[in-house]
């Protein structure tokens, strides 16, 4: 008698949930944010000069000027939502923000749980090393006879794992994850890495902040492209953005904040 | 940026860690201490299920918990990112504070419950009036264990990108490449808010203390 009353409540508890997924409207996010009036973006701000915190504890950088601008241009409040990296992807696809710009790329298994908008920018990656790294890195798949470290969840860690782990080149135990890069960068100077492998720009702010490093190699291998990251199947949404992104890309104002932003 | 305003940014992310703090203490302690009860006087089914719920709750680490509050549960229930996490903090601490309380209970010798049922107290009485007053204090030095770990668990909820002691401290370690400095500040933080919270536990311990019963 007892153990079905236990049963009856967990089964309505389930029910509540299940109940809860499939309500979800197909309403697209882009009439939710004209109706508010504000738009709520995700961003991890540790990762500078595209996304990090000024001296007055105030989000900047290249993402956060040029989504500042977006919300203008839409006419809506702009409301940060700051978030660790990997948390970001799972936010949007349930609706706890609008959408997420964080110097993403596109990737496929990305896009099978939320959709891009068109490319803002395209950036590089890069290799770094400290001085007196004895080696020498003329293709890019030469990393794989060193120590790598990378940020986990980027599109460098997957370029990693695929050309260089799964193809059989090294070991997965060889490549140290960090959560950011600014660890990795650590490890670095500490010796336990030898190559950091990282987005061109974030690099070479790392080569100012540290005089010991050098970038020895950089070209698009799993970068290029950076995309917003927008809901799944929200093809309304899709087209304001890049409507805006294209105006944006036409007027020069993405190259004058790349300018200020990434100029040496 | 100076170092006062380096200070500044990350100390001010202490009004969450207590905010989560003192959500999901004392929630959890409320249900602790019901559920201690319900454990042992509850009867053999429910004293099973408070069983496994302890079980369960405790295997879970707290930051799965959380994930799955915030994301996975987010079709039906729709929360913060604070409330997500000082309510799956909560629940956890709850089965800690549980398993505290009933050890407490059991301290508490079964035959003073007999001698207080013999006297015409019903079993809420006695629970009320001769169990619960020396339990509670009986579970004062280990609870105080447990608000020390609740502060410093109250830090997972970065995750979720909660402005607090953490994740500003990782914040500003980005931006200005010092994360010596910005972890040390932090670690002295949450030492300041366990040490402030065990002197006070231990305060309370004293004067609650039966003079007849060491």
């Amino acid at each position: 008698m007892k153990k079905s009353l236990v049963l009856l409540v967990v089964l309505t508890m389930l029910g509540g949930i299940l109940a809860g997924c499939a309500s979800q409207g197909k309403q697209s996010v882009l009439d939710k944010i004209t109706k508010d009036g504000k738009v709520m973006v995700g961003t991890s701000a540790d990762y500078p000069p595209y996304e990090y915190v000024d001296d007055a504890g105030n989000k900047t950088g290249f993402d956060i000027d040029l989504m500042t601008e977006i919300a203008k241009r839409m006419g809506v409040e702009l409301v940060w939502v700051d978030m660790p990296f990997d948390s970001l992807v799972a936010a949007v696809q349930e609706g706890k923000i609008d959408m997420s710009i964080s110097c993403f790329n596109y990737s496929a298994e990305r896009d099978e749980q939320v959709d891009f908008s068109d490319a803002y920018y395209t950036s590089e990656d890069a290799f770094l090393v400290k001085s007196g790294f004895a080696g020498a890195i003329v293709n890019p798949e030469d990393v794989a006879k060193y120590k790598i470290g990378v940020q986990s969840g980027t599109v460098q860690d997957d370029w990693l794992t695929t050309t260089l782990v799964e193809a059989g080149l090294v070991e997965d135990a060889n490549i140290s994850r960090y959560e950011r890069v600014d660890q990795a960068a650590l490890d670095l100077n500490a010796g336990r890495i030898e190559v950091l492998m990282a987005d061109y720009v974030p690099a070479q702010a790392l080569v100012k902040q540290y005089p010991d490093f050098q970038v020895v190699y950089h070209a698009v291998l799993s970068t290029g492209p950076l995309n917003i990251v927008l809901p799944d199947g929200d093809a309304k949404l899709q087209a304001e953005i890049n409507k805006v992104i294209k105006a944006l890309q036409d007027e020069g104002f993405i190259d004058t904040l790349a300018t200020k932003y990434f100029s040496e | 940026m100076n170092f006062s305003s380096f200070i500044q940014y990350i100390a001010s992310g202490t009004a969450y860690t207590l905010g989560v703090t003192l959500v999901a203490l004392p929630s959890g302690l409320v249900l602790g201490v019901l559920f201690a009860l319900l454990y042992v006087y509850g009867g053999r089914v429910v004293s099973r299920l408070m069983s496994l719920y302890s079980t369960v709750m405790r295997g879970i680490p707290p930051i799965v918990l959380l994930f799955i509050l915030y994301f996975v549960m987010s079709g039906s229930v729709n929360l913060s990112p604070f409330w997500a996490g000082s309510i799956s903090l909560g629940i956890i601490s709850s089965a800690y504070q549980m398993e505290i309380v009933r050890g407490a209970i059991l301290a508490v010798s079964g035959e003073q419950m007999l001698a207080a049922r013999a006297i015409g107290m019903s079993t809420l009485e006695a629970i009320r009036y001769v169990i619960l007053p020396q339990t509670l204090r009986l579970a004062i030095p280990p609870w105080s264990n447990e608000a020390a770990i609740v502060i410093k668990d109250s830090s997972l909820v970065y995750a979720l990108g909660v402005p607090e002691i953490l994740r500003r401290a990782q914040l500003i370690s980005a931006s200005t490449q010092q994360p010596f400095l910005a972890y040390i500040s932090a670690a002295v933080i949450y030492f300041a808010l366990v040490f402030i919270a065990n002197r006070l536990l231990a305060r309370l311990e004293r004067r609650l203390t039966i003079p007849s019963n060491p």
